[in-house]
């Protein structure tokens, strides 16, 4: 589903970002990005998206190298990945049920799909009785779950979440790991970056650990670091 | 399509009624600059219309004094049937002029007039349009005429004071113009900052380039056109009511031609306005 082949990108400022990254990543997995602040893990979810090119190096997705796609066609590639964030990214003045109906709005889906997925959705992330609510008047852990059904809702082949956790208390990033469980199994590839050590210990996925742009570690069924038990 | 269709309307005047201050400042530029647009065109036809006009009877009129001698008056009427150059000649006698300033006067002001107080006169017809300033200067002080008067000097002058209207107004309306682009570029600016969020998230989940600049695009054309609508109105008003209108008349295709003009401008203005913003501020 993802491929990385010899990925390098170094940042105008001469900072590297990833350096020689090797990588693939099969259709229906869930993986953990692991590393320090810096350690290119934002750099790599942002290359999936093409917001960047490589230096050197291909990117495939979905059998197809995005390097040789044209500006006009970013677009398309981007409808099929979803993306999370630490901040939620939610329109403050649109409703959870329009906040979520937006992304379908305005990639010209018709009203009927737009009015039988986003309440499907919204079931999904369990949040049916909070459509007409703003994002203000929710949780961070529901509005959260807003932007998992924002993300979602048009069927993406990979879900990207970068450190979507960060603002929430255990209670709440459980329940958003749930749904990222749940919408895995669905066969959606999920890459997630994270700094949530406990999270990443007790799932048991596929760990890959980034450190200065450099992977370090790639393990089957991984926990955050190896170094668990000896720090502190 | 119709699914974006209604987005990008909604999306155009949610904007422009959000930022209605800037909208309305906008459009009142693009609406003053266009009418002096439009009205240097008008005029420019009108003074171009009314020389053609006069060339085809310019006329030169020799007053004479009221009270001038009979021998006064013939020996002028000889002198104008031995110019070559004049080609007809008609006298009025002074109860023919006063009967015509009855007419062409106010009625408060014929009133003091008395056919003995009125000029009797000599309207000439030169054979060259130009041979009536050669009349003119001939007869001008000659003993018992009161004054010459050659309408087509008086057109010229008037063309020329035409001419020097119409660059005022066109170096003012290109001023005007500009600021006008300034400030359309401004709202679609503050349009594309208040609405950076939707933006970025548009853009996050795919929605085409062309689908996050159609609104903007169509925000400064809108503002164009209404700028132009008003200006429509302006000009035609002036078209309707302006007091030359009826020595200057011009036929309704001449109207229609400068409103074309109007609003094309200001659609134009409008498009590269928003153009601009979008290239520089609107990262897609």
């Amino acid at each position: 589903m993802i491929r990385f082949e010899n990925v390098s990108k170094t940042y105008k400022n001469g900072t590297p970002a990833l350096r020689n990254v090797t990588l693939d990543i099969e259709k229906g997995e869930f993986v953990f990005l692991v590393g320090a602040s810096g350690s290119g893990k934002t750099t790599f979810l942002r290359l999936l998206l093409r917001e960047e090119t490589p230096d050197v190096g291909r990117i495939l997705e979905a059998g197809r190298d995005i390097g040789d796609l044209p500006k006009w066609r970013v677009p398309y590639l981007r409808r099929n990945i979803g993306c999370v964030f630490q901040d939620f990214r939610l329109l403050p003045n649109k409703s959870v049920f329009e906040n979520v109906a937006f992304a379908l709005e305005v990639i010209g889906r018709p009203r009927s799909t737009v009015e039988s997925q986003v309440p499907q959705i919204l079931e999904l992330v369990g949040l049916a009785d909070k459509a007409k609510n703003l994002p203000h008047e929710l949780s961070g852990g529901e509005q959260q779950r807003v932007a998992v059904a924002r993300a979602f809702v048009n069927r993406p082949l990979i879900l990207l979440a970068d450190e979507p956790t960060g603002n929430l208390d255990p209670a709440n990033s459980e329940s958003i790991m749930a749904l990222l469980e749940r919408i895995n199994r669905t066969g959606t590839t999920v890459v997630m970056a994270t700094h949530d050590k406990a999270l990443v210990d007790r799932m048991r996925r596929r760990v890959v650990e980034l450190d200065r742009g450099e992977i370090v570690r790639d393990q089957v069924r991984g926990v955050y670091g190896i170094d668990e038990g000896v720090a502190i | 399509m119709r699914v974006y269709l209604r987005y990008a309307f909604k999306e155009t005047f949610t904007n422009l009624w959000r930022n209605r201050m800037m909208t309305v400042a906008a459009v009142l530029t693009v609406a003053v600059s266009l009418s002096l647009v439009g009205s240097a065109l008008l005029l420019k036809q009108s003074a171009a219309q009314a020389s053609a006009q006069w060339q085809q009877g310019t006329r030169v009129t020799i007053w004479m004094q009221p009270n001038a001698s009979q021998s006064e008056i013939n020996s002028v009427k000889a002198q104008l049937a031995s110019m070559p150059i004049v080609k007809d000649c008609q006298y009025f006698t002074q109860a023919q002029d006063y009967q015509q300033a009855k007419t062409l006067l106010p009625a408060d002001e014929w009133s003091v007039l008395t056919p003995s107080a009125t000029p009797s006169s000599f309207r000439c017809v030169p054979s060259v349009p130009t041979d009536a300033f050669t009349v003119q200067s001939t007869f001008t002080n000659q003993p018992g005429v009161y004054q010459v008067t050659a309408p087509e000097q008086q057109i010229r002058q008037m063309n020329h004071a035409i001419r020097i209207l119409q660059i005022v107004f066109l170096a003012l309306a290109a001023v005007l113009l500009l600021s006008a682009t300034v400030l359309i570029l401004n709202t679609i600016r503050m349009a594309i900052f208040s609405r950076r969020r939707e933006v970025s998230v548009m853009k996050l989940v795919g929605a085409t380039n062309w689908f996050i600049r159609v609104p903007f695009i169509t925000e400064g054309f809108i503002e164009g056109l209404l700028g132009s609508a008003v200006a429509i109105l302006a000009v035609t008003a002036l078209h309707t009511w302006y007091p030359l209108h009826n020595e200057f008349a011009l036929n309704a295709s001449a109207l229609v031609g400068t409103n074309t003009v109007v609003l094309v401008v200001g659609v134009v203005i409008g498009s590269v306005g928003s153009a601009i913003a979008i290239r520089r501020f609107l990262d897609v």
